[in-house]
């Protein structure tokens, strides 16, 4: 199934082999020979967030990193020379912020897209992941979350959590992301809060959206469109768009 | 100290291997893969047993079984599927799923195999 780029210009950046940071309205992409090394996203936490939240690493050793090792662009790397990480969990630490914070940067925006030539990132490189791995795991993301339960109004609004139904469980995680919702944070402020990815957090809300403990705010109506033609008997497609189906669906049974 | 890339590289070696992944179970990405080719695609898998080891996790916590998965064993007509899970630090729990060909794996050696590139990891 072929799909549209989810950014004809990170296509043609990859293509072109290019070096520096594209600068779109939700986040920046940093390339390095046309290859993704770092992301950055207002509404993700960085990896400092999930390092220290956690207390994996105090945030005495984050700074000092970025002292010593900022101005060479190899704070990451530092942070593994000087013991502080291991080799494997800085890589799979920084891969997690990366796609996290690629997924909310590469959102539909009718901003403008830059691309600055030549910028690197203070972080240093650890596993450049290519463009088109980041383009189809921001897909699939996006699908996922959508399967889970089709109201994005929960991704930006206040968490309201819900009484549970009598011997209705939930997870450890989703726990401890129930005790922080206090009525007013939203998604993103309760992962920075817990030191976990956006992402994560986006799908564990809607996880408790479609289980009824957290309320799905009311999306606005939307504009009345122009009159469809009549359906014909036969469809005129051999193969419906079975992720259209699936939405369609959870619409009227959540009208129920 | 092994990183991603050693660690999938040690699995790929495990007799019988025909592909193995590295996934992030909240997610369900594959934060590496090896192997696997056009008969298993490692990212499909990844995101699929997602739900194999999230289904186990809340039956465990409905049961009331204050105890973790080490792995889970899938078996098929030619195939094994091994689902190891990773004791790390993080809050978010990553596993590590191996496809082996039943008729040329030894099942107990893998799984021991497994364990040791689990702890070599050292998430």
């Amino acid at each position: 199934m072929s799909r549209a780029a989810v950014s004809p210009m990170l296509v043609r950046l990859a293509a072109e082999k290019a070096t520096g940071a594209l600068l779109r309205d939700h986040g920046t992409l940093y390339l390095v020979d046309g290859r993704v090394v770092h992301a950055e996203s207002p509404a993700a936490p960085g990896v400092d967030v999930l390092l220290t939240t956690g207390g994996r690493l105090p945030r005495e050793g984050w700074d000092e990193a970025v002292d010593r090792a900022g101005a060479h662009r190899a704070v990451g790397r530092f942070l593994v020379d000087s013991g502080r990480l291991h080799d494997g969990e800085l890589e799979i630490c920084h891969l997690g912020a990366v796609f996290d914070a690629a997924f909310f940067a590469l959102s539909p925006t009718s901003g403008p897209t830059r691309f600055r030539y030549g910028v690197g990132h203070w972080f240093g490189t650890v596993r450049p992941v290519s463009a088109e791995a980041v383009e189809r795991e921001t897909v699939r993301r996006r699908e996922l979350l959508d399967a889970v339960w089709p109201y994005a109004a929960v991704d930006t609004s206040p968490v309201v959590p819900r009484p549970a139904a009598p011997g209705q469980t939930v997870g450890a995680r989703q726990r401890a992301l129930l005790a922080a919702a206090d009525g007013e944070r939203t998604p993103a402020e309760l992962a920075r809060l817990l030191g976990r990815p956006a992402f994560h957090t986006l799908l564990d809300v809607r996880r408790l959206a479609a289980a009824g403990l957290v309320e799905t705010p009311l999306a606005p109506e939307p504009e009345p469109g122009p009159v469809p033609p009549p359906l014909s008997a036969t469809l005129p497609v051999a193969d419906p768009d079975i992720a259209l189906l699936r939405r369609l669906r959870d619409a009227l049974e959540a009208h129920l | 100290m092994a990183n991603t890339e050693t660690s999938l590289k040690e699995a790929a070696t495990i007799e019988g291997a025909i592909g193995a992944a590295l996934v992030d179970y909240t997610s369900g990405m594959a934060l590496g893969t090896i192997g696997g080719g056009k008969e298993l695609d490692l990212n499909m898998a990844a995101a699929g047993n997602t739900d194999v080891v999230r289904a186990k996790v809340r039956t465990m916590e409905m049961l009331g079984l204050q105890e973790d998965i080490e792995d889970i064993l899938i078996t098929l007509g030619t195939q094994y599927h091994l689902i190891r899970l990773l004791k790390g630090r993080g809050t978010n729990g990553l596993f590590l799923y191996l496809a082996l060909d039943k008729n040329r794996a030894n099942l107990a050696m893998a799984r021991h195999q497994l364990k040791k590139i689990e702890a070599e990891l050292d998430v």
